[in-house]
């Protein structure tokens, strides 16, 4: 046994060592048998026993459901057990069998291929996604077929157990919620997919985009996830085991530190209060925000509710989930930024994808286009607005033109909440998000006329830079400490200072506790970060004091090198 | 056999929720219930094949029933569409 790395993207933080459970791609594994004529007849009651099995199977998941889920998700199971009592699927599978004298698998391949097939033809990018649903139920039918049904349910309670996938449907979503995997890996998906969603709303850690990993590691295998780094040691010599085995313990003993200063008020050294804020994606994530004692939420990334679903959702969905959540925070912030993906994440908006979609149509630009979709989803703000204290965050702005035409729909948007004596909060603040180079340059302009700041540094990087975040080949030169990047920060941290807005960071560097003190010294006050990391960037400003950080953040703003300032960083955190 | 056109008004068209409705409700009668749209015939007892008649919003279907209980089923299928199938819109 040679042991052998596997890079991936890393989408959920941590430690796990385990034994690998693989879950197949059963489509993938069907051979072809020829069978005796006289056999086949068995072989078609081997197919209607399968998938009697399955809707078992599915009506049980149903069942479960119906205590603590959303329709939706009902909904699918419901069209998942109607396809499965198609006949188009049972009885013309069944026909192949005896014509063809062929195993029951090769059959249902053979049937499944022909409607992949159709549906590839239909021009509705919509419908033609529907196929995955067929070939979800059509999975479930095989893997009963060739003997390992629902492999997520036989596995036992071992902790230690880390699932390796393809993919992860939300149905398989669903069902290993309930089972301790230890992280999850898989061969698809990016930091948006189900796996890294579910991988960080169960704190586990998860690395995905392994490519094919699913072929390299074998059932059992014991592996080491180490998801900081987004790498994968299989079969790992006894050394780099015990070096984890220590690492993992001494990320337990510090996550048990951590507890400890939950419940301290985030101050610096100097008596400075600082904000720790959360950035959520979907109502479920406040578990966890309230758990880290975050002081609000400072990035509610609404996007989340366009995606995998079916239809958009409306007015009063919007509302009621943007009530929820501020119920839930009480009299705490909760900034809600608008819409930031691309029509290509919508179901009914245009659906061309333009060969560039970073740079092309999305954010607040798709939202002026489509004046409608945005009105529905303001309005649903602010109705909300009503039961707590929220905030309107732009994101993507280029120009002051794109600010005012936002600020004159929220006008309208409010006109038409009066005209109907709907309340909300009159005075609700908007805020933008400063990642697109040219605002930072002109950041004073912007402080002007905005109530608030967000500096979105993931794509400012991304954007300043001119590198595509997902290209891999490039990751080593994507580099949050360019001194580009933090030229830009500093002039809008500055800008707001003049104008006297309030200024956060809420991409990644903010949850980055080796640059807590520099942005200390560079004189933010509000840090926006996923939950999990607010305990650590915590501690790092309680040990802080802000007046001794000034001159050598002020020299690391004057340093030229990324190497340079990557030394300094080292001592600033001394 | 009793043949009927119908508007399709909502705006998604057949898409996932709707097929499965339209499916679910045919299944109740005895009557055989087809759906004709272009060339294409389609068993509306058959989700895969509601689904993959891919018929949009404003589009105008056929909707043939033969059986003891065509004429209800025309009428309770005709009321689904017009009611957006139970969706808000």
């Amino acid at each position: 046994m040679f042991s052998f790395n596997i890079h991936g993207v890393s989408v959920s933080n941590g430690i796990a060592i385990g034994k690998a459970h693989l879950i197949s791609n059963a489509l993938l594994e069907v051979v072809h048998y020829q069978l005796d004529s006289k056999e086949t007849s068995k072989e078609i009651k081997r197919l209607s026993n399968a998938i009697n099995d399955v809707k078992k199977d599915l009506l049980r998941i149903k069942k479960q459901l119906q205590k603590n889920s959303s329709e939706e998700f009902i909904a699918f199971i419901d069209t998942h057990l109607m396809i499965l009592a198609d006949k188009n699927l049972s009885e013309k599978t069944k026909k192949i069998i005896s014509k063809d004298n062929c195993n029951a698998e090769w059959a249902l391949k053979k049937q499944v291929d022909f409607f992949i097939n159709k549906f590839e033809q239909i021009e509705d990018e919509y419908i033609k996604e529907r196929k995955n649903d067929v070939i979800q139920v059509v999975e479930r039918i095989l893997k009963v077929l060739l003997g390992h049904p629902n492999q997520a349910n036989q596995i036992n309670n071992e902790s230690s157990t880390i699932l390796v996938a393809h993919d992860i449907s939300p149905a398989d979503a669903l069902q290993f919620k309930k089972h301790q995997y230890a992280a999850f890996l898989t061969d698809m998906g990016g930091s948006t997919s189900h796996t890294a969603i579910l991988a960080r709303s169960l704190n586990i850690p998860s690395i995905v985009a392994l490519q094919n990993a699913r072929d390299l590691i074998k059932n059992n295998e014991k592996i080491i996830v180490d998801g900081d780094q987004g790498i994968v040691i299989v079969n790992p010599s006894e050394d780099i085991l015990e070096e984890y085995q220590n690492r993992k313990n001494l990320w337990k003993i510090e996550q048990k530190k951590l507890a400890k200063i939950k419940n301290i008020q985030c101050k610096t050294l100097n008596n400075e209060k600082i904000e720790l804020l959360a950035n959520i994606e979907v109502p479920s994530d406040i578990e966890s925000v309230k758990d880290n004692k975050a002081s609000g939420i400072g990035l509610f990334r609404t996007e989340f509710l366009f995606m995998n679903r079916k239809e958009l959702p409306d007015e009063n969905e919007q509302f009621k989930i943007y009530k929820s959540v501020v119920k839930a925070m009480k009299n705490k912030t909760v900034v809600i930024r608008t819409l930031d993906s691309g029509a290509d994440k919508l179901t009914s908006a245009d659906t061309s994808i333009s060969s560039n979609p970073a740079l092309g149509l999305r954010a607040i630009r798709l939202c002026l286009l489509e004046p409608q979709l945005f009105n529905i989803q303001l309005k649903a703000i602010l109705r909300a607005s009503k039961f707590g204290k929220i905030k309107i965050l732009i994101p993507m702005l280029s120009s002051l033109s794109e600010l005012r035409q936002t600020k004159l729909l929220i006008e309208r948007a409010k006109n038409s909440l009066d005209n109907k004596k709907i309340l909300y909060d009159k005075k609700i603040k908007v805020g933008g998000m400063i990642e697109v180079p040219a605002v930072a340059i002109n950041a004073d302009m912007f402080a002007q006329e905005l109530d608030f700041i967000s500096i979105g540094t993931n794509d400012l990087i991304q954007y300043t830079l001119a590198i595509d975040r997902t290209d891999d080949r490039l990751s080593h030169l994507y580099n949050s400490l360019h001194p580009a990047i933090l030229k830009l920060i500093n002039l809008t941290i500055k800008a707001g200072r003049k104008y006297n807005k309030e200024v956060s960071i809420c991409g990644e560097m903010a949850g980055d506790s080796k640059l807590t003190r520099l942005l200390l010294g560079m004189g933010l006050k509000h840090f926006s970060m996923h939950p999990s990391r607010i305990l650590t960037v915590k501690k790092q400003v309680l040990n802080s004091n802000i007046q001794k950080l000034k001159p050598l953040s002020a020299k690391i703003l004057k340093t030229k090198e990324s190497n340079n300032i990557e030394t300094l960083i080292q001592k600033i955190n001394q | 056999m009793i043949k009927k056109k119908i508007k399709i008004i909502n705006k998604l068209g057949l898409h996932a929720r709707a097929s499965s409705k339209l499916t679910q409700l045919a299944c109740n009668f005895s009557s055989e219930i087809f759906l004709v749209l272009n060339k294409n015939k389609v068993n509306v007892k058959s989700i895969m094949e509601v689904l993959m008649l891919a018929a949009s919003q404003n589009t105008i279907v056929l909707i043939e029933a033969n059986g003891p209980d065509e004429k209800k089923a025309i009428s309770e299928i005709e009321k689904l569409f017009n009611n957006f199938f139970g969706e808000n819109e």
